[in-house]
């Protein structure tokens, strides 16, 4: 699945219209060539560029060529260039201009034989038809007109020109952000599944993009959620996976039991370590973190052994934080079964602890876990178990761990922890925005909702919880079901 | 008896507790003379590229690998290190398969990690920051789409290799470990 930012121009400038309605435009700027750049910068390999003003009026205007011209310059954007191509003179001018390839509207249906002219001269597979359907009858020449067929004849007509890929856009959906028309795109696949289609019109997101995807179709065109800021494009290439949300129980230890409190105080016992992670792995976690909370050296030398244990145990992940203090801590948690180990006050202490379990046993091993709380506009740090503040700004902080080499974040927000008021969303999106790096959110879970709203605002990539699972207030496949209907891709 | 190849870049202990949890014998093996007696052989792997390679070399093990006739499972850098080069370092590698390995692109969330979906539907534990670029796709025996569709498992021959971690995959990776295991006789 690709998904393809579009940009829409009109007199010159980047517009967005609401179901093709002109009166109805919005405008984003005057530089059309500037946003293809910045598409280009964030990841885009295609961009979608239409000619709104030549759609309307049929004329290719020397300004628009220009833009072609301009953008094209850039050779790793493949450019899709439609609106207001009515003769072989004007494809050739797109082609000149530096467009990969073309989509063809309004001819497809006035003009068959210019189609196939042009599928001659340039090639078939450097044509795009435009099916533009609203109320299931086409719309033609900048949708002002219907073309009196529908999109059954359409498709059909499409076929027998040799049409290999349509681009196909519900006019009711297109501009609306309320999502694009799923339906309309199974079953178009149904009748032609040979067809290469592309769906435009309404996608708000990375759960728009899947379900098109589950549709049968190979890209999708997203614009105005681009512009309007509702999606960024790094989250719509998440689409282009089927990365699972991760699962991820915590399990406080404090001499090899399992502790549990609010805000690390009150500590309640919660079971035997090895038992519970079992049980975890049988009911579908994706991965576990033990945290070693003991607060004499005694205490934390049974983590080892521990650590043992569980691998004996387990046949997932896990990570083990706590009491690391030197990469030769960190060697021995590995050599003793842990995949990852999480650092925590250690590191806010001596920086580079960081860089150097991460230099000798790896990034992808090494986490940085980070305790903050709100603190005027911001969030700080905070060390020895959240009861020490420092003069760290979290965000800083989480740029700094992650060029020293943590592969990892797991983020706590104090202000939730042990709350059950749901994670600080706010907090982990400015995390996430920081970094490029799997942010695991910590801190807060309460309701299922709560694991889907750190998903879906916190954009975090996995998400912890340790009493709601512990006193089994919901089970890890009740929060997996909860983030499988909200759209989040789960391991079963 | 299945070798378990330790050198500079494994999770040696992890694959060696996955292996004696399903009842695999196996040993662990560091010098070339001692992979004649094997079955079979998994090289682990995690870390970088370039160190594991220079390890390799130092000790002799190159062409030892190269030629190694019984089954051998190469583990997500294990894997890697089958192929001709890898960016990471860069570094020349084993070139027992053609292709190269490349650096995933800068507009994802790097490492890879997680569980992604196979294209064989199920669910499969990655960690990576490398990916490998078969010149004959052939080989491919299963992708994960991140970003683009990801080689996840290769076969060469008697040359097995997956870029995501069977030890740490729960059932779906026992159940490989295990088929592997019936491989070496």
């Amino acid at each position: 699945m690709q998904v393809i930012p579009a940009i829409d121009v009109l007199d010159g400038r980047v517009v967005r219209l609401k179901k093709g309605n002109f009166k109805l435009s919005k405008f984003f700027g005057d530089n059309p060539v500037k946003l293809a750049k910045s598409y280009s910068s964030q990841g885009a390999t295609k961009l979608h560029l239409i000619n709104l003003s030549g759609a309307k009026n049929g004329k290719l205007e020397q300004d628009f060529l220009k833009i072609v011209r301009s953008i094209s310059e850039n050779k790793e954007l493949a450019v899709q260039v439609g609106g207001g191509i009515r003769s072989i003179r004007d494809i050739y001018k797109m082609f000149e201009a530096g467009a990969k390839r073309i989509i063809l509207g309004t001819i497809i249906f006035t003009n068959p034989d210019l189609v196939r002219r042009a599928q001659l001269l340039f090639g078939k597979d450097r044509i795009i038809a435009a099916l533009d359907v609203q109320y299931n009858e086409i719309r033609i020449k900048g949708w002002q007109e219907g073309a009196g067929i529908s999109l059954d004849t359409a498709l059909k007509q499409a076929n027998e020109l040799g049409i290999k890929s349509v681009l196909i856009t519900d006019i009711n959906c297109d501009g609306m952000e309320e999502g694009p028309n799923v339906a309309l795109y199974r079953e178009v696949k149904e009748k032609c599944p040979m067809m290469q289609i592309t769906a435009s019109g309404g996608i708000r997101g990375s759960s728009d993009v899947r379900a098109l995807q589950n549709a049968g179709c190979t890209s999708a065109v997203v614009g105005k959620s681009l512009l309007s800021g509702q999606v960024t494009l790094q989250q719509l290439w998440g689409a282009q996976s089927d990365l699972a949300i991760r699962i991820i129980p915590c399990l406080d230890i404090s001499g090899g039991r399992t502790v549990k409190g609010t805000k690390f105080q009150n500590l309640r016992d919660a079971g035997d370590p090895v038992e519970l992670a079992r049980r975890y792995c049988d009911e579908g976690a994706d991965e576990l973190v033990f945290l070693d909370i003991g607060a004499t050296r005694e205490e934390r030398d049974t983590v080892f052994e521990l650590a043992s244990r569980v691998a004996e145990e387990v046949n997932i992940p896990f990570t083990i934080g706590g009491g690391i203090r030197s990469a030769e801590d960190a060697r021995r948690l590995l050599e003793a079964g842990a995949d990852k180990v999480s650092i925590n006050s250690a590191a806010v202490k001596r920086p580079q602890l960081l860089s150097d379990i991460a230099e000798q046993l790896g990034s992808a091993n090494t986490v940085c876990a980070i305790d903050a709380r709100r603190k005027g506009k911001g969030w700080i740090v905070l060390v020895k178990g959240g009861t020490e503040e420092t003069d760290r700004d979290a965000l800083l902080w989480a740029k700094e761990a992650v060029e020293r080499g943590a592969g990892e974040l797991l983020v706590t927000s104090f202000d939730r922890d042990g709350t059950g008021e749901g994670f600080d969303t706010e907090f982990l999106a400015c995390i996430k925005k920081q970094v490029n790096v799997p942010i695991i959110a910590s801190g807060g879970a309460g309701s299922l909702q709560d694991f889907v709203d750190a998903a879906s605002a916190g954009k975090a990539d996995a998400l912890l919880a340790a009493s709601v699972f512990h006193f089994q207030k919901f089970s890890i496949s009740d929060v997996k079901l909860a983030l499988s209907d909200a759209s989040f891709p789960v391991r079963r | 008896m299945i070798g378990i190849l330790r050198y500079s870049a494994g999770n040696v202990g992890s694959v060696q507790r996955a292996l004696t949890r399903l009842s695999i014998p196996s040993r662990i093996v560091e010098e070339a003379g001692e992979l004649k007696e094997l079955s079979g052989l998994v090289v682990p792997g995690a870390g970088a590229a370039k160190a594991a390679m220079d390890c390799l070399r130092d000790r002799g093990l190159v062409e030892p690998l190269r030629t190694f006739d019984k089954p051998f499972l190469g583990l997500c850098l294990g894997m890697q290190l089958l192929f001709d080069r890898s960016d990471e370092g860069p570094t020349e590698c084993l070139g027992v398969i053609k292709g190269k390995v490349q650096e995933l692109p800068s507009t994802m969330t790097k490492p890879h990690m997680g569980w992604n979906r196979l294209s064989t539907g199920d669910y499969a534990y990655f960690v990576h920051n490398y990916a490998c670029e078969p010149s004959d796709l052939s080989i491919v025996t299963m992708t994960t789409a991140y970003g683009s569709d990801l080689c996840a498992g290769v076969q060469q021959a008697n040359f097995f290799g997956v870029q995501w971690h069977p030890e740490k995959s729960g059932d779906v990776g026992d159940r490989y470990l295990l088929s592997f295991s019936k491989l070496c006789k």
